[in-house]
């Protein structure tokens, strides 16, 4: 059905394509990986803007926006996301695959040679991008970072983070800070530029029926002979002393409580698999902990969820509740946590968040996208791991691996939006 | 099996249809080597229903009815059906819309026994005094929590500056107050007027067969005596209500969305008709057109903007959205291209561009079976045809959009929603 390869260009900078027939649109992208910094990642974030913006064969947004509807709906885009704390700028392109245009022209090359474009050729002359595509991009990437506060779940576990880590990168959050966004020169945009594709990791893919060695070839002759280092370590905590507590009050109908737990890092994927199950046992699945006790039972809040953070160690969990129930909430909460320490996990439990997580796991591969984010997830680790070995690996996970995980979440913040 | 065989060459595939004895539409759609199935079964029953004729008598029910019974049908006497799935692994969900109301679930193992729990789901309904009260609460919550977003507000606004009788001015989920007026009885009503299997579509898609399908339906559905409910609609002026609306939220950046209201008959657009839309909407607001560049250079949009297609029983409308730090004035933009878009028409050129983004569009949506199952049912109930769609847009002429367009964006018919912070 599909044929999976993987290379490395040189060290820190690996190929990995999946030639794979079924679908109607193909997609290839580049995941550029740093620490997080509060300087470079604002910097990173509008650089990845700026880059999809226009280059130098489309000098124009305007043209190069017509240009992909041109070439049937071909999109370019740019998105950035903390793994740990790393960020990873991510420059993608889709298109639909050669065979399904109207007149039977090749897309496919000319969307391989748009990805490079904007990568390696981008619009900049003596030494600087353009000012104006500079100040458009920043003028809506600041508008992003406010309108984040528009969505108060989103708000909420985003503020959560930002208290907990305070002291650590994670805290400064995908897109970097708004002042730090503001003060960005061009010559911080072009550094960054340089920066990424000179020392970054770099993950590159190749997802589709195109034929992969093309795009491999176009790859190679910019980041061959150009290792980068490849180690990276997030700063895991596991002690906490004091529970920070915060609350703001916001007008609005529904109150935001979200805790915060530091838990144990997972080394290796076997690890890594067993604390998404233990997740998603908790709050994760409709049949979940959280959700059958504390919304199901006590009918305490409309959402209760969990979700792990992997790559830095950390455990959240969010939940809608009125005014008046946002402290039974934190205590049911608590209680479920311990119930899963305690090892009151039913055979039902836990074979339903195996069933849950497989199929999520299985599912992600008959999506591009999800593929590629699959991958992209994990490019802060060294070993390898597809989907199909990720489900296999969920069969194997006991008992006594959830309640090993369980046992050492600790609550480190718990931060609240209180309606008026 | 009496399934017939459907069949498209431009992109590639097929799928199997029939009407099941029970009274059921079945829809099968293969994907080849894809690992999961997407299955979903839906009732033309939304929250605009809410007013309809069964058996010759004319029944009303309140704001939220629909949606409240969604939530309602996942219990049964023998127990709820997520811990059902959660013995087969399904992802399983449901949704309320303005027009229909389906019930779904995805899965890549035990496809027939989550299946079984599906149809079982849509035939075993159990509504008491005390099950129904319980759900007041979580469903009050999910109310409030719409209350406070602001995308949802911004939209729900809108449809009340536009409509003044037709029931899409009100919210998919009622208010507190409505639904504590919603009994078993009137659950029941619904039900049994709705949800009789000649009224409902059922679309797998993905990793199943026809003959896997057909088997597991034998088995389980039951038939249904045949009739048709009858929804009752209100007459809507042309007009809109107000050409303004505007409510105060904590948001940081304010929202907005410009609805320009049409005629509706009492048919749903054609395909035709969609496509047609969507080529002059690429053509005039997409990422390439002039009137995003102005709004962009001006500093009054960001890639949030975008453009949308409202269409139902009795309403059409294009709303255009997103997010700005001076609503009025992309509101004013707009509308004066608008004006001269009606003069000049769309030309030859920004008509090829469209039509060719819109095609690539339409043909990635063939590789997601949530989205062929979504649009299979509607289809169903709308009568469009998943696949006619790619051959009208292949033979559409820029002359057939401008003749479209004639119907369309009349800018003295438009109303203005904004949200915004209590700064702004």
């Amino acid at each position: 059905m599909s044929d999976f390869e993987r290379k490395e260009i040189c060290e820190g900078v690996t190929f990995t394509s999946i030639t794979d027939g079924r679908f109607k649109r193909g997609r290839m992208g580049a995941a550029l990986l740093s620490p997080l910094e509060s300087k470079t990642a604002a910097a990173n974030a509008l650089l990845s803007c700026v880059l999809t913006r226009s280059c130098k064969r489309y000098p124009d947004f305007t043209a190069l926006s017509r240009r992909l509807e041109e070439l049937y709906s071909a999109a370019l885009y740019p998105s950035v996301r903390r793994i740990g704390d790393y960020q990873a700028v991510i420059l993608s392109v889709s298109g639909i695959e050669d065979k399904y245009t109207l007149d039977g022209e090749s897309i496919s090359t000319e969307l391989a040679e748009l990805l490079c474009s904007i990568m390696f050729d981008p619009n900049i002359t003596d030494g600087h991008f353009s000012e104006e595509d500079v100040e458009q991009e920043r003028r809506q990437l600041i508008e992003n970072i406010d309108a984040e506060f528009n969505d108060k779940r989103t708000y909420a576990i985003n503020r959560c983070i930002e208290i907990m880590c305070e002291n650590e990168p994670f805290s400064i959050g995908r897109y970097g800070k708004k002042e730090d966004v503001e003060k960005l020169t061009l010559d911080d945009i072009y550094n960054a530029w340089k920066n990424l594709l000179d020392n970054s990791k770099a993950e590159l893919t190749m997802l589709g029926s195109t034929e992969p060695s093309n795009v491999y070839e176009k790859f190679k002759k910019y980041f061959e002979n150009k290792p980068r280092k490849t180690e990276s370590k997030s700063i895991v905590i596991d002690k906490v002393d004091k529970v920070k507590r915060i609350s703001e009050k916001e007008d609005v109908v529904q109150s935001k409580l979200v805790m915060g737990f530091r838990c144990m890092y997972p080394q290796d994927k076997q690890k890594c698999i067993a604390s998404s199950l233990m997740s998603a046992i908790l709050g994760g699945t409709p049949t979940s902990k959280l959700f059958s006790n504390v919304r199901e039972k006590q009918s305490l809040c409309y959402y209760c969820a969990s979700r792990v953070d992997n790559e830095k160690g950390i455990l959240i969990v969010d939940s809608g509740v009125e005014n008046k129930n946002t402290e039974k909430t934190e205590k049911a909460v608590m209680e479920q946590i311990r119930e899963l320490a305690d090892g009151n996990i039913s055979d039902d439990e836990l074979n339903s968040a195996k069933l849950v997580l497989k199929n999520a796991y299985i599912s992600s591969l008959d999506s591009l996208a999800a593929i590629q984010s699959f991958y992209i997830g994990r490019m802060n680790r060294s070993d390898i791991l597809t989907p199909i070995e990720a489900a296999e690996i969920v069969d194997t996970v006991t008992k006594d691996d959830i309640i090993e995980l369980a046992r050492y979440i600790k609550l480190d913040t718990v931060f609240s939006v209180i309606g008026n | 099996m009496n399934f017939t065989k459907i069949e498209n060459s431009r992109v590639g595939e097929c799928y199997y249809r029939m009407k099941h004895k029970s009274g059921l539409t079945i829809i099968v759609y293969p994907k080849e080597n894809f690992r999961s199935v997407y299955a979903s079964v839906g009732t033309k029953f939304g929250s605009i229903n809410s007013k309809f004729k069964y058996k010759g008598r004319e029944i009303n029910v309140p704001d939220g009815t629909a949606h409240y019974l969604e939530h309602k049908l996942f219990e049964s006497e023998d127990g709820d059906a997520f811990s059902k799935y959660a013995k087969t692994g399904a992802s399983a969900n449901a949704y309320t819309s303005f027009d229909v109301t389906c019930y779904l679930f995805s899965c890549t193992e035990n496809f027939g026994e989550s299946l079984k729990i599906l149809l079982d789901l849509v035939q075993s309904p159990y509504f008491t005094e005390e099950t129904v009260a319980k759900e007041q609460g979580i469903i009050g919550q999910e109310i409030k929590m719409y209350e406070d977003s602001a995308d949802w507000k911004v939209m729900m606004n809108l449809l009340q500056g536009m409509y003044k009788n037709h029931p899409i001015n009100i919210d998919i989920a009622g208010s507190v107050e409505t639904i504590a007026d919603i009994t078993p009885e009137i659950l029941y009503n619904c039900y049994k007027s709705y949800y009789n299997l000649n009224n409902m579509v059922m679309c797998v898609a993905g990793n199943a067969s026809p003959d896997e399908v057909i088997e597991i339906a034998d088995s389980v559905l039951k038939e249904n005596e045949e009739f048709k409910t009858e929804s009752i609609f209100p007459n809507e002026p042309y007009e809109v209500v107000t050409h303004y609306t505007e409510q105060v939220l904590p948001v940081a950046v304010p929202m907005f969305e410009l609805g320009f209201k049409e005629k509706a008959p009492e048919h749903f657009a054609s395909n035709k008709e969609l496509i047609g839309t969507n080529i002059i909407l690429e053509a005039f607001a997409g990422e390439g057109s002039a009137l995003y560049r102005e709004l962009l250079d001006k500093g009054l949009i960001n890639s949030g903007f975008g453009t949308e297609y409202l269409e139902g029983m009795g309403y059409r409308g294009i709303i255009f959205s997103g997010e700005t730090r001076n609503p009025n004035a992309v509101a004013e933009i707009i509308r004066k291209r608008t004006k001269e878009l009606h003069e000049n028409g769309i030309s030859p050129k920004d008509f090829e561009i469209a039509k060719r983004c819109i095609y690539g569009k339409l043909i990635s949506g063939f590789d997601h079976p949530s989205s062929i199952a979504s649009e299979i049912i509607n289809g169903e109930f709308t009568g469009r045809k998943i696949f006619e769609s790619m051959e009208d847009i292949a033979v559409l002429t820029c002359d057939d959009v401008n003749e479209r367009l004639k119907e369309q964006l009349d800018p003295e018919n438009s109303c203005l929603s904004v949200v915004k912070g209590t700064d702004d």
